[in-house]
């Protein structure tokens, strides 16, 4: 009996776990499930979760095919608030599709 | 710059009510509804959190329960499964019936 | 055509929400999309199965820690091998060491693990919470009453998209050589959430 898994392969991905990356700048209108809040911010690769259908096309009714491939991307508070008031090494991670993403 | 009314991390905002004030029976069952209409693959959620943002203005001014049931309401009218007019017919009755009770 | 449904079962007036969403769910009734035993038995897994098995997953992996260790890397795969089916949930378990602590929140809206929890509860769902946790976690942490020491790094997961958490909160001081059922016990919904802490 094979057990679920939480992740999928994504044999087809750009990004790897440690590899540096951007969260594009970018405000489009239309269903989003990058936060407003880390547009633009730069992190690191923790973890590939796999490949999903993407979640921007099923909203309006659509397959979501070609699927995208999905990671969760760590960053330093301090990165993302210029006055964050917590530690230095305080971190907040996330899960950012990969055409959200540049290679830094 | 587009920024939806869902899309609240960072924002300023007063202190959290830390008390778990629970569901009431018709929020539990609400709840289900949408949970039997999106495992049954009826519906799925990306459309469902999609109606909810598309809720504007109005999204500040409902709670969590009124905005899910409000977001229900729009996706099902705009992909058919019933009329406003069907849903104004049954919303009357239903009234009719807890009035009457 | 009478309904077997219940009349309003709360308190107060009623709102039109409920009257909205029972109308809708009648209508969805009556042409066959869904059937009332179906909503019925998603109630009663909502109230009767899903809010105890994080507490019991937690237990087992605080006592075994190979499973313990199955459970980070895999959280949906583990919870399977447990005998739980998380339905959709694709779980991630995210552990509190003496070096981190770990907070979980949906900033977009709500999503939570709940075929492993059950329902959030209302301050995870609230503005308030969605706002402010990502950005003065240790803020947030103190009005629920825990205090997260300086050199504890704080670690904010927003659950933004295909997968949900769920925290591995460190086992207390005192709980040793306790059963699984005792060490559930102390497992709050609070812990699992990140906003808590267990005590022994």
């Amino acid at each position: 009996m094979t057990l679920p898994s939480a992740y999928t392969p994504a044999p087809e991905r750009r990004f790897n776990a440690g590899d540096r990356v951007r969260v594009k700048p970018s405000f489009p209108p239309g269903h989003r499930r990058t936060p407003f809040y880390i547009r633009g911010k730069s992190g690191v690769i923790e973890r590939v979760c796999g490949s999903f259908p993407n979640p921007e096309e099923l909203a309006y009714g659509f397959s979501g095919e070609p699927k995208r491939v999905l990671y969760r991307v760590r960053f330093a508070q301090k990165d993302v608030w210029p006055d964050y008031g917590g530690s230095q090494r305080d971190r907040i991670e996330m899960e950012i599709y990969e055409h959200w993403l540049e290679a830094i | 710059m587009h920024k939806g009314p869902h899309d609240l991390g960072g924002e300023p905002a007063g202190p959290v009510d830390t008390t778990d004030h629970g569901m009431k029976f018709w929020e539990k069952q609400a709840n289900a509804l949408r949970s039997t209409l999106t495992s049954n693959k009826v519906l799925r959620l990306d459309e469902l959190r999609r109606a909810a943002e598309d809720l504007g203005e109005r999204y500040y001014q409902l709670d969590y329960f009124e905005r899910t049931t409000s977001a229900l309401r729009e996706l099902l009218l705009e992909k058919g499964f019933f009329t406003p007019e069907e849903l104004d017919a049954k919303v009357a009755e239903v009234r009719r019936r807890y009035d009457a009770a | 055509m009478t309904h077997a449904h219940p009349q309003a079962q709360d308190d107060g007036p009623v709102s039109q929400y409920e009257i909205l969403s029972r109308a809708m769910q009648e209508l969805l009734e009556e042409k066959g999309v869904i059937s009332a035993e179906q909503v019925r038995r998603r109630m009663e897994l909502f109230d009767e199965e899903f809010p105890y098995r994080g507490s019991r997953v937690i237990a087992h992996a605080w006592a075994d820690p190979a499973f313990k260790k199955r459970l980070l890397e895999d959280g949906k795969r583990a919870c399977a091998e447990f005998g739980i089916d998380l339905e959709a949930d694709r779980l991630i378990a995210v552990e509190n060491t003496p070096e981190v602590h770990n907070v979980i929140v949906c900033t977009l809206c709500s999503c939570y693990p709940r075929a492993l929890l059950g329902m959030p509860p209302t301050w995870y769902k609230s503005e308030n919470y969605r706002r402010r946790v990502v950005r003065e976690p240790r803020a947030v942490l103190k009005e629920f009453g825990t205090l997260i020491p300086e050199q504890v790094s704080v670690r904010v997961h927003d659950s933004n998209a295909d997968m949900r958490y769920v925290v591995v909160p460190m086992r207390p001081a005192g709980s040793e050589g306790w059963s699984e059922e005792e060490l559930a016990k102390i497992i709050t919904r609070d812990s699992l959430v990140g906003v808590a802490v267990p005590k022994a």
